[in-house]
């Protein structure tokens, strides 16, 4: 499956680019395509295009802060935690893929 | 290898005087205070207090223990000169909220000034997040037994590690 996401922790300094690190590599390893967006102190990297976000099945909210929804409008969407991402990546990625039948 | 490939280099954060090794603490708050006092020394911070303050505050909002014996609290604090990382490893297994529930024995403290918008910075503070994602770096991080060998290890890249 193609995936994107967006990593936000509460200061923006370390558990957004590890979530973002084991999200990608997980997925790599199961076999999907992923894009993810950091929302850091440093501010935005790596934003999603509105063709990454048209073309995937779904979206991977890792975010302990509010971040923009609007532009994943209609998509299925897991939103969780950092902490959840860092722990236990492949288990996210397999949930997610199993809740849209991939 | 990775100051080649990316144009880091490590040293803009951290050096061997920022890095302790075998310290004999038996608490969070003592090894707080150990690698505070190495950022006083170094005169990265200018008000020590409000600096550990800071830190403390950032222990409460959530467990900043990672997982397999390693921690990474945080401060982004005014009481900071200067961005910079200090690391510790402890004899004794310290008691540490954790997302394993495990006691910590290496401790990375990040010290971030107030709105530090030096871009050099934060990618470093990123670039060592990045390699702690990997289960494997982790493992090179409780083997270190000196501090150049520390610096090696942080100097690598996150594409070192296929876990």
């Amino acid at each position: 499956m193609k995936l994107v996401g967006v990593c936000a922790c509460t200061s923006g300094i370390a558990h957004t680019y590890m979530a973002k690190e084991k999200l990608v590599k997980a997925a790599q390893a199961l076999g999907h395509e992923i894009h993810v967006e950091t929302q850091g102190t440093i501010g935005v990297e790596d934003p999603l295009t509105p063709e990454e976000i048209a073309e995937a099945d779904a979206v991977i909210l890792a975010v302990d802060i509010k971040v923009e929804k609007g532009r994943f409008e209609g998509k299925p969407t897991l939103e969780i935690p950092t902490s959840l991402v860092v722990k236990a990546p492949k288990q996210v990625i397999q949930k997610v893929a199993e809740s849209i039948g991939k | 290898m990775a100051e080649g490939t990316q144009g880091f280099n490590i040293s803009n954060v951290i050096d061997e005087k920022l890095i302790a090794l075998d310290l004999d603490v038996n608490t969070k708050e003592e090894m707080l205070n150990a690698l505070t006092d190495l950022f006083e020394e170094q005169g990265k911070l200018n008000d020590r207090e409000g600096f550990f303050k800071d830190v403390m505050w950032r222990e409460g909002e959530g467990q900043t223990g990672i997982g397999m014996g390693v921690a990474i609290p945080h401060g982004k604090s005014a009481g900071v000169n200067e961005t910079a990382l200090a690391i510790g490893t402890s004899k004794n297994p310290l008691a540490w909220e954790s997302l394993d529930n495990e006691p910590v024995t290496v401790v990375i403290l990040f010290a971030v000034t107030e709105g530090d918008s030096d871009v050099v910075h934060l990618k470093l503070l990123q670039h060592v997040a990045m390699l702690l994602a990997h289960e494997s770096f982790v493992e090179k991080l409780h083997a270190v037994t000196s501090p150049q060998e520390m610096l090696a290890l942080l100097e690598s890249s996150p594409d070192d590690y296929d876990d």
